[in-house]
């Protein structure tokens, strides 16, 4: 994260207006500015069977927070005081939303591993493989890859935080593009369930299009440039938090 | 091979329903399913597993019978459970819009013995 001298004195400035407006604006570049240090933060979290984008959100949330968090009159760098931030919010994604039973190395490898193999084999055959033809390209059992696939949803299931709240949002949306925008507020138009409007906009994008209007899958991952594992990973994930509200709420 | 029948009966704790998902990915895997088949499968399974038992479990068993046919996969629960709660299967509106997306053909009932439920999901490819 290296700003010459101008940046540096632009970033600070924008802090301090920041500071004083609270202005959505100013929050998103100053985010935009920092998502550098995310993702490095992120990047040193790799290692530990979780995939990078995944990380790089939780790491953006722990930057927003700074960023709403910092005081310019400090003397302190923006960098140094985010650090831990981060740091903080990343530690906490694997404290809560750690493998749930203990995987295997080799199952946690495997699953990184099928995301690329169902990408290219779902271009090649111009429809979702199946579990057969994933593990011949694989070079594995289909057995090793239902556990692959298993061992990708085996998030904590009773210990799984509530659906993030407003405070998520900005992070999330400003990770959207342009075009996820337009997605996100043709939704808004729909009248969701409740339960649904609380999830962040990624989530609540992936819910409404798989389950309101019908998409695949690997529709949805091309739409949100994501991979159809990290799809499914997170439908999952989402569904849960639905079943674990529904019976706090019943 | 496909046609006959799997029979599982588990506890009814959503660690063992967990066996009762995977075994619905690993007969659909045989059956040639694609991997977001298997995935709605997975869905499916574990929307009416909690209808049946809730998130923590209750006392009693579940017992799956997943049927294999040219056409595709039945699975049917059938709960029996000795708490006393209410056998009455309920679905939330959310969980039927889940589960309308996600199967061919699905039904909840509360069964003489206890509550049931069955699904069909076709192979398309």
């Amino acid at each position: 994260m290296a700003f010459d001298a101008k940046e540096r004195d632009d970033l600070r400035r924008k802090f301090v207006e920041y500071a004083r407006t609270q202005d959505p604006v100013l929050r998103t570049e100053l985010v935009t500015a920092h998502m550098g240090l995310a993702e490095y933060l992120a990047r040193r979290f790799t290692n530990r069977g979780e995939p990078l984008d995944d990380l790089v959100q939780v790491a953006s949330l722990g930057l927003l927070k700074a960023v709403d968090r910092f005081d310019p009159d400090r003397g302190l760098e923006f960098s140094t005081y985010a650090t831990p931030t981060i740091v903080g919010e990343l530690k906490r994604h694997f404290r809560d939303k750690g493998w749930a039973v203990r995987v295997p190395r080799r199952v946690q490898e495997l699953h990184l591993r099928l995301a690329s193999v169902v990408s290219a084999l779902s271009q090649e055959l111009g429809r979702s493989p199946t579990i057969g033809e994933i593990a011949q390209a694989a070079s594995v059992s289909e057995e090793d890859v239902l556990e692959a696939i298993e061992a990708g949803h085996a998030y904590r299931f009773t210990s799984l935080d509530a659906p993030s709240g407003s405070d998520d949002e900005a992070t999330l949306a400003s990770q959207l593009g342009r075009n996820d925008q337009a997605l996100v507020d043709s939704e808004h138009r729909v009248d969701l369930s409740p339960l649904i409007a609380r999830f962040p906009p990624r989530e609540r994008t992936i819910l409404h299009l798989r389950f309101f209007e019908g998409l695949t899958q690997s529709e949805i991952a091309g739409r949100l440039g994501i991979s159809q594992m990290h799809v499914s990973r997170l439908l999952a994930r989402s569904l849960a938090q639905l079943r674990s509200t529904a019976e706090q709420e019943s | 091979m496909t046609e006959g029948e799997v029979r599982l009966e588990v506890p009814a704790s959503p660690e063992f329903l967990r066996v009762a998902r995977m075994m619905a990915a690993g007969v659909a895997s045989r059956l040639g399913f694609t991997l977001e088949e298997v995935d709605d499968l997975r869905i499916a399974i574990d929307e009416l597993c909690f209808c049946l038992v809730g998130r923590n479990g209750r006392p009693g068993t579940v017992a799956l019978r997943y049927v294999m046919s040219s056409e595709g996969l039945t699975v049917e629960g059938a709960g029996r459970f000795g708490d006393g709660a209410s056998d009455e299967p309920r679905l939330s509106p959310m969980s039927l819009h889940i589960l309308k997306a996600v199967t061919d053909e699905c039904t909840v009932d509360a069964g003489p013995d206890g509550p049931t439920f069955q699904l069909f999901k076709r192979r398309r490819s």
